[in-house]
């Protein structure tokens, strides 16, 4: 089941905690709104009163005149002005503070799940994680729009209605005043069923939305191998249980609203036959009875108008849940309180007997001892799975170690703050990511600071020019979504300028030119070395030409180092990196 | 095509919605008596009558209240219901739309923005299919409820002249309702915009990590944010304005009554009675007008949406299957006739007469440089472009004769960046077929050499691989991708993009040995590599140079000439490209 056991509402209290805080900073301006509802119902009590006047005044008088009558007309027009007037001021700013807190939230959110870990990207897939900026956001500004903005309103006509009532009769006021606990009892019976309702709707809907993000992204693989049909059906089913699930909460929600309703009906017949009684004791008298009737009605208008918005606050709950769940989720990886800030890197790596296991019990790196000089140039090979990437992972801190230290200049890097970190070690991925947006504004990374001209010149040094010169627009020339409408080697291209506009201090190449010709390569390479002269840098191939100049090549075996030292002294050796250039050259040798 | 499919609905749906028309209208004229009840009752009560009486009363008005209530229920609930069923569908039909459209589409349209259509703009549209209907027919029955009482008991002409300022209740619409849906539309594409950053960004949340780049995308997105709140807020203000004109052409209708009505009282050309009754109806028609006006602006705002849907259902597939297709030939040989391609948006042709044949059962190699066109060429022969008429071939039958489906029955691809699905290793391995056994899961992970990690995993073929295969190795994610196209045994021709690069030269070893396996069983296997290592075992290679085929044949032979091959050959076994500069 997807509601995972939570068969009861959960500590509403705390969502509502949470809502009030994001009210708080607007108080004033909710001040100022109770105040035009104010304003609005007392000029919605005046106009039935002005014709009252009209009526016992100036038409049951003799000799009336005209005058009096066009001067009500006129006053009952400058009231309906001031009511409207009060109401749609009360109505933007209720609506400008809501969508000021969508905003804020948003921005809150947004930068929370950016300030988070890899780990959770890892659980936590995109669509998901976009339901909750795009929609759950929306329905908790519907809680202050809608449910807060009827509780002023219908809760101030309620307490109004029922100040009069007691003020009337109070026998008969408290008696109506029983229904109460009754709509307090309903509420509480309904509140369970719901909540799970609406709990079962949303986390069905996200799983749609990210079904259908996921599908969209990979629509290729599933027309390439002609599975539509059962993408679709796959859909159909996630679709069709979102559905019965919103018919469902529909279905709870006509039941709750019309019960409220009937009470409120029932309420009626019941004062007509207690207050009939009455009357024909003669213990009141029949126009209180008469006002009664008319005052329950009153009444339970605003009831209803309330329960109809109970929904609203309901799925606003709801969501705001789900959304103080994503900023109540700490990063995994915390900055330490005070920290060490480097001036100025040497580079000098140092993995100092580091063990690291995604899964407990699962080692992918096994007590690696490397220590690498400022300056140097470290090839990093070895089989796929081997736990090459994993080890920049943890030298960009992404994960912590789980053994052993990573020491930059004699630094852990546990004691840096993370943004320094990365903006020493610069990695160039194994996947490249792009955005839709012009090739100048991809490869300096939106970084209003950068000049075009530092753009061209690092596509210069990496080679990347020449082809982004021939695009239609050049470095202007839009890039499609994740870059699709260049080849893959360009991609890669532009990955490597990136870089060199970063200007770091340890430059990391995890499998970096795996989708590039020779010989751009070696362009590239040639280029990056310029760059990196005085700068650590970690090279990770398959390829091995690509790191046969390296000072040092580490092979990694299993999560272990098993090798390390210059590419002829390991192929002397005649261990596995020997192997694995023979593998590599040997049948191209056969053809000559 | 969008408005016609709601209306298709409504007509498809017709019993249910006549259901619903008589309950909702029914309740109407049942709430409508509750008050004749009451003031029945409360001159019962003025002639003394008896206990048992007001008892019948009572027990009356709770019969009635409770009729109304369940009729109003369940015509609300079944256009709400409706409402979803629609939804539901037009969710489908936007899947399955999307499911026709080329690549090309998908390069245009950020999958934020596209999303965005169902989450925001679909909903739009239930609104009014749900909501809206369901006022709408309150309000109607309830205006023509009262304005029927009104103009029976009371005075035609003070009716009639009450109403003249309601008559410029569709000059606002008309005047407004263009700019309201105008500033729907734009609130929605503001949304769309917001999503497709949010969704870039979340995306690539390792490059934003490793960049250190989190405080520009959060100001990028607050860009969009605020984007959407100015939209938003300009919504509201047309909104608010709107609704309230409305109530002020009541009020106007108000207070004309109030001046003309108590003149005709004041001349006795109406009774005081009837005047009184007069105001109380005209204040009766408030509150349907104002619903009126809500639904106006839902229908606004909801028809901005449905032209939004309207336009992504109605973007045509660029590539269409002939009509009367041939049937992909058997054991075919693909040739290429002097092809020359260019994208619609790029310039220059990316492949420039291209001409070569590919015997079938044969294993060629294509390599070239970045950007020589390779990928474009396969891609061409999935036919996930079109190409020229006359340019590609399989045996004598053009590729545009030939069924899509039918096509691409026959290849099997693995593409450059090996896209998964964030589900188990086995479910990705599987997903060409309907059904797959075991032992043939086994034995196409055993072909690209991934069975012995995946058995190494705790949960073996049901482990989950993360989004995009995130929790799989860059290697192991590309000989996934690579087991999903030979799970595909029927396909007659295999096609690798550079799907080895990614590996270490022991695994491609490995790997080779079983695709000379294919190359026993005699299928047709193209391979792009970079790396030379990987076309050991062609039996031709074709150069690709800026989009020309430059080289075609043996690679022995390629050898003996000078170019690009042999430059290429030099650098990977002789020097490194470090030391080649
Ligand atoms: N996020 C993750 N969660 C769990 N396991 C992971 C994750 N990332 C990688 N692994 C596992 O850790 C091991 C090492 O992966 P890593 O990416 O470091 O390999 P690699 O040496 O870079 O290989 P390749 O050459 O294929 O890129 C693999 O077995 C992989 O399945
Ligand atoms: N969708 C597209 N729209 C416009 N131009 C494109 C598109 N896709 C690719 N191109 C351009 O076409 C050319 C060839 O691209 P292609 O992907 O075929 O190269 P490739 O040979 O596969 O390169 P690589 O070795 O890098 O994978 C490139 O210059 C690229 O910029
Ligand atoms: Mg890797
Ligand atoms: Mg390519």
């Amino acid at each position: 089941m997807d509601v995972k056991g939570r068969t009861v509402a959960p500590s509403s209290r705390q969502s509502w905690r949470g809502l009030i805080r994001y009210a708080w900073p607007y108080r004033w301006r909710w001040l100022a709104i109770v105040g035009l509802v104010i304003i609005y119902n007392l000029t919605q009590v005046i106009q039935p009163d002005l014709v009252k006047i009209a009526i016992d005044r100036y038409l049951l008088v003799p000799h009336a005149h005209l005058r009096p009558l066009i001067e009500l007309g006129l006053g009952y027009l400058a009231m309906t002005g001031l009511g409207l007037v009060a109401n749609m001021m009360q109505t933007r700013w209720v609506a400008a503070t809501g969508q000021a807190i969508v905003r804020q939230l948003r921005m809150e959110l947004f930068r929370h799940i950016e300030s988070l870990s890899l780990r959770y990207f890892e659980t936590h897939d995109t669509g998901r994680l976009l339901t909750h900026i795009s929609s759950d956001t929306t329905r908790i500004s519907q809680f202050f729009t809608q449910f807060l903005l009827s509780l002023i309103r219908d809760g101030l006509t309620i307490v109004l209605v029922l100040a009069a009532m007691l003020w009337l009769n109070w026998r008969l006021g408290l008696l109506a005043a029983t229904v109460i606990p009754i709509i307090v009892a309903l509420s509480a019976l309904f509140r369970p069923p719901l909540y799970r309702a609406y709990d079962r709707t949303r986390s069905r809907l996200s799983r749609l939305i990210a079904f259908v993000a996921e599908n969209l992204t990979g629509m290729r693989i599933t027309q390439i191998f002609h599975q539509e049909a059962k993408q679709l059906r796959a859909f159909d089913t996630l679709n069709t249980a979102y559905q019965e699930a919103s018919i469902n909460e529909f279905r709870w929600d006509v039941l709750f609203n019309r019960t409220f309703d009937l009470l409120g009906n029932l309420a009626v017949a019941f004062v007509a036959w207690i207050g009939g009684a009455a009357v024909l004791h003669r213990a009141i008298p029949l126009g209180v009875l008469y006002a009664f009737i008319s005052y329950i009605q009153q009444f339970f208008a605003p009831i209803n108008s309330l329960t109809q918005n109970w929904n609203t606050l309901q799925s606003s709950l709801i969501s705001a849940e789900r959304v103080s769940e994503v900023l109540a989720t700490e990063p995994t990886l915390r900055d330490p309180p005070d920290p060490v800030h480097l001036p100025h890197i040497k580079g000098h790596v140092v993995f100092d007997h580091v063990s690291f296991a995604y899964q407990p019990d699962r080692p992918v790196l096994r007590n690696i001892v490397l220590d690498i000089p400022p300056g140097a140039f470290i090839g990093i090979a070895g089989e796929t799975g081997a736990g090459k990437s994993t080890l920049i992972s943890l030298m960009a801190r992404f994960y912590d170690v789980t053994e052993g230290r990573i020491l930059i200049d004699g630094i852990d890097i546990r004691a840096m703050a993370q943004q320094d970190l990365r903006r020493i070690v610069a990695v160039v991925q194994q996947e490249v990511y792009l955005y839709s947006g012009t090739v100048l504004d991809n490869i300096r990374l939106f970084r209003p600071e950068v000049s075009r001209e530092a753009v061209i010149e690092a596509a210069r040094l990496t080679g990347a020019d020449e082809f982004i010169r021939r695009l239609p627009e050049g470095y202007d020339t839009w890039l499609t979504p994740r870059g699709a409408n260049l080849s893959t080697g360009q991609r890669q291209f532009l990955a490597f300028a990136r870089t060199i506009i970063l200007n770091p201090q340890i430059l990391v190449l995890d499998e970096a030119t795996a989708h590039i010709d020779a010989i751009s390569e070696a362009a590239v390479q040639a280029a990056l070395m310029q760059v990196a002269k005085n700068r650590t840098t970690l090279v990770i191939a398959h390829r091995l030409s690509t790191i046969r100049d390296a000072d040092q090549i580490a092979v990694l075996h299993q999560g272990a180092i098993v090798e390390q030292g210059t590419h002829h002294e390991l192929v002397r050796r005649g261990g596995l990196y020997a192997e694995m250039v023979q593998k590599s050259q040997a049948p191209l040798s056969s053809y000559a | 095509m969008a408005r016609r499919l709601v209306w298709n609905f409504i007509r498809e749906h017709g019993l249910t919605y006549l259901i619903v028309v008589v309950t909702i209208g029914l309740s109407k004229v049942i709430q409508v008596q509750i008050p004749n009840l009451i003031g029945a009752f409360v001159n019962s009560l003025e002639h003394h009558e008896m206990l048992s009486s007001v008892r019948f009363y009572a027990v009356r008005l709770a019969l009635v209240s409770a009729a109304f209530v369940m009729l109003f229920g369940l015509g609300q609930y079944l256009v709400n219901r409706l409402a979803r069923v629609f939804e539901g569908e037009l969710r489908h039909r936007l899947f399955a739309h999307w499911e026709t459209l080329e690549p090309h589409y998908f390069h245009r349209h950020t999958v934020g923005d596209l999303l965005s259509h169902v989450l925001n703009d679909i909903p739009q549209v239930r609104q009014a299919m749900g909501g809206g209907v369901s006022q709408v027919l309150q309000a109607l029955f309830l205006f023509a409820a009262t304005l029927y009482m009104a103009m029976r008991h009371v005075n035609l002409v003070l009716t009639v002249i009450a109403l003249v300022p309601l008559l410029g209740i569709p000059l606002v619409v008309t005047n407004m309702g263009p700019k309201m849906r105008g500033q729907s539309r734009r609130v929605q594409e503001s949304l769309s915009e917001m999503s497709d950053l949010a969704e870039e960004s979340l995306a690539s949340i390792r490059l934003i990590k490793s960049t250190a780049n989190e405080d520009i995308e959060s100001e990028r997105f607050r860009g969009r944010v605020d984007a959407t709140y100015h939209e938003a807020m300009q919504q509201v203000r047309l909104n608010t304005l709107f609704q309230s004109l409305i109530p002020l052409l009541t009020g106007i209708s108000f207070a004309v009554t109030l001046s003309y009505g108590g003149d005709l009282a004041l001349t006795h050309r109406i009774s005081l009675g009837a005047f009184v009754a007069f105001t109380v109806y005209l204040s009766m028609l408030v509150r349907p007008l104002m619903q009126f006006g809500n639904v106006i602006n839902i229908v606004q705002n909801s028809s901005a949406s449905l032209i939004r849907i309207e336009t992504l259902l109605n973007a045509q597939p660029a590539i269409q299957d002939p009509a009367n297709p041939k049937p992909m030939p058997p054991k075919p040989s693909i040739t290429f006739r002097h092809l020359t391609y260019r994208y619609p948006d790029g310039h220059g042709p990316v492949l420039d007469d291209i001409h070569l044949t590919i015997p079938f059962g044969s294993t060629v190699g294509i390599v070239g440089r970045t950007g020589s066109g390779k990928s474009t060429l396969v891609s061409l022969l999935l036919r996930e472009m079109d190409p020229p008429p006359g340019t590609i071939f399989f045996d004598d039958v053009d590729i545009r004769d030939i069924h899509r489906r039918d096509l691409r029955a026959h290849i099997s691809y693995v593409p450059q960046d090996g896209f998964l699905f964030s589900s188990s290793v086995g479910y990705n391995i599987s997903f060409p077929r309907d059904t797959v056994d075991h032992w043939e899961l086994v034995e196409a992970a055993r072909q690209a050499e991934i069975l012995s990690t995946i058995e190494g995993f705790p949960s073996q073929f049901e482990t989950l691989v993360g989004e995009r295969g995130i929790n799989l190795s860059g290697g192991q994610r590309q000989r996934v991708a690579m087991a999903r196209a030979l799970i595909k045994t029927q396909a007659e021709i295999v096609i690798f993009d550079d799907s080895l690069s990614a590996v270490d030269s022991r695994t491609e070893t490995a790997i080779l040995r079983s695709l000379g396996e294919l190359k026993r069983q005699g299928r047709t296997v193209i391979i792009i590599s970079h790396r030379l290592s990987s076309l050991r075992y062609a039996d031709r290679v074709a150069v690709l140079e800026e989009g020309r085929l430059t080289q075609y044949g043996a690679p022995k032979d390629l050898l003996r000439e000078p170019g690009l091959y042999r430059h290429l050959y030099d650098m990977q076994t002789e020097g490194g490209p470090a030391r080649g500069c």
